[in-house]
């Protein structure tokens, strides 16, 4: 019995020490993750949207995040958008204002929301925010997804969509960025585990850059064909790489016609992963531009000054 | 405590050599097969290991005598565990590039036998100063054995060494598939051992004449 004892103290000492050191090392690394993921993904934005050190971002560049929920409410199931508002034409600071849409995509309510701007950086925030304006037994609120409208001024430049599609080994992370007529203008790849050699070709430019010029009417009928990369078109791809590229403005116009219409040659040894790519993108585009499409319309109905 | 016939060389220079963890105690395949497919993800590795195995030595050495000897094991996985999580959380929020890398292997760390086994076979009966060393050999050894695999690795697949260029073609991209890595581990042992074993000849060759 007493044996029993001295191993259950001893064992129990132990965890709380573990625990303690532990979660003082959580407290300090904690802020410094979530800056690092919140930089990592702030970086992909800039780079789909062409910026980098050579060429940085306007001043007046502003990203607006749209966030889409899942609300179940009375064992009704509706879609919540969270988007940020600008009231008037003024300068005014953007607030965050809940829009309720059934599944019909008609409109049913519109919320104000107690939310900062960074606030609706953090997911619990958000969702306590959403929570505090429902009314009714039973609410739960679920996240979706979120898309990016990157603006400059008044122009709107390119819509940002994170996906997920699973891929050779775990989840593929990309994001893509749409123009105002839903054709696709960049693909990062932001998180993957594939073979390197093999899968990890997917984040060269050469695949990538296949992707870019299709409307969502060709990605609809988007399929990975198993034939190599003309000589032509992976110059012409990966025309970045190479400081002294040949190619004059009317050249690319005209390549970027002649490849546009393509589909995606598969990477070599790579099949799986590269169709889980075109899949992927092909999921989220549809699904975006169908979205994107209702939401437009509510929001010129309701005639809701948004900020984007 | 030290048997004579060890002095703090020998220590060290036995992780290394005599016990080096891959390719003479054949411990900790998966990280070895799985990850190795650089030098620099080898080097990572290494680190973290090195770290780990450091630190946990240095708890079991400073605490072995408050340790119950029938919950050692348990105790041994716990201080493990707890400093693979701490080297988790720093390197992803400080090295957030390695962190990339390395993935999921640095929580595999947890369950490296090599590690619980230097915990039990030394720290457990040794001083703190000599564990450290030992800990240090073993991952030293680790690390020279997983940036020898990476380097062949990435040589044979990629054509490249640290990411550099060095052949300008890719010889055989099976190198980079997790099933080479048991052919590249399997070579890389039988050369070990026979080098070990021409080392051995000699020394009593020598021995002899004199």
């Amino acid at each position: 019995m007493k044996e029993i004892i001295k191993i259950t103290v001893g064992l129990t000492m132990t965890c709380l020490i573990a625990a303690a050191i532990m979660g003082g090392v959580f407290i300090v690394t904690a802020k410094a993750k979530k800056h690092n993921e919140y930089v990592n993904f702030q970086e992909n934005m800039l780079k789909l949207l062409g910026f980098d050190q050579n060429n940085p971002a306007p001043e007046d560049l502003q990203l607006c995040t749209v966030y889409r929920y899942l609300i179940h409410q009375d064992s009704k199931i509706s879609l919540g958008y969270m988007i940020p508002v600008q009231p008037s034409d003024s300068d005014e600071t953007i607030m965050y204002q809940l829009l309720l849409v059934n599944i019909q995509g008609e409109f049913v309510a519109r919320h104000d929301l107690n939310i900062s701007l960074t606030q609706a950086n953090d997911e619990n925030d958000r969702k306590k925010a959403i929570t505090d304006v429902l009314s009714g037994e039973a609410v739960q609120i679920e996240f979706a997804d979120q898309f990016i409208v990157a603006k400059n001024g008044k122009e709107r430049l390119a819509f940002l969509l994170p996906g997920k599609t699973p891929g050779f080994k775990t989840h593929i992370n990309f994001m893509m960025a749409m123009n105002a007529n839903y054709a696709i203008v960049g693909l990062q790849i932001l998180e993957h585990q594939e073979d390197p050699g093999l899968g990890a070709e997917i984040e060269q430019e050469y695949f990538k850059n296949q992707f870019i010029g299709k409307d969502v009417e060709r990605i609809k009928t988007l399929k990975v064909i198993k034939e190599p990369l003309p000589d032509e078109q992976l110059k012409f791809l990966e025309r970045k790489k190479w400081i002294d590229n040949d190619f004059s403005d009317d050249k690319i116009n005209e390549l970027q016609k002649k490849y546009q219409s393509k589909d995606i040659c598969a990477i070599t040894g790579a099949t799986i992963s590269s169709v889980a790519v075109v899949n992927g993108v092909k999921n989220v585009a549809t699904k975006f531009v169908y979205r994107v499409k209702v939401l437009e319309n509510i929001i010129s109905k309701q005639n809701i000054s948004v900020a984007f | 405590m030290l048997e004579d016939n060890k002095s703090y060389s020998n220590i060290f220079l036995n992780g290394i050599f005599n016990d080096n963890p891959i390719f003479r105690l054949a411990l900790s395949m998966c990280p070895a097969v799985g990850i190795s497919t650089n030098v620099m993800n080898g080097l990572l590795m290494g680190i973290a290991v090195l770290f780990v195995q450091f630190c946990s030595s240095l708890t079991i050495s400073l605490i072995k005598n408050y340790i119950h000897p029938r919950i050692r094991i348990p105790t041994y996985t716990l201080t493990i565990a707890t400093w693979v999580t701490v080297t988790d959380l720093v390197l992803a929020a400080f090295f957030p590039v390695a962190y990339k890398s390395l993935g999921i292997f640095v929580r595999l760390i947890v369950v490296f036998c090599f590690i619980t086994m230097r915990l039990d076979v030394f720290a457990r009966k040794n001083p703190v100063f000599p564990s450290l060393v030992d800990a240090v050999g073993m991952g030293l050894g680790f690390m020279f054995g997983m940036m020898a695999i990476g380097g062949v690795r990435e040589l044979m697949g990629m054509g490249t060494l640290l990411g550099y260029d060095i052949l300008g073609f890719r010889p055989l991209l099976f190198f980079v598939l997790p099933a080479s890595g048991f052919f590249v581990v399997g070579f890389m042992m039988a050369i070990f051992n026979y080098t070990e074993t021409v080392f051995n000849r000699r020394k009593r060759a020598r021995r002899a004449v004199s």
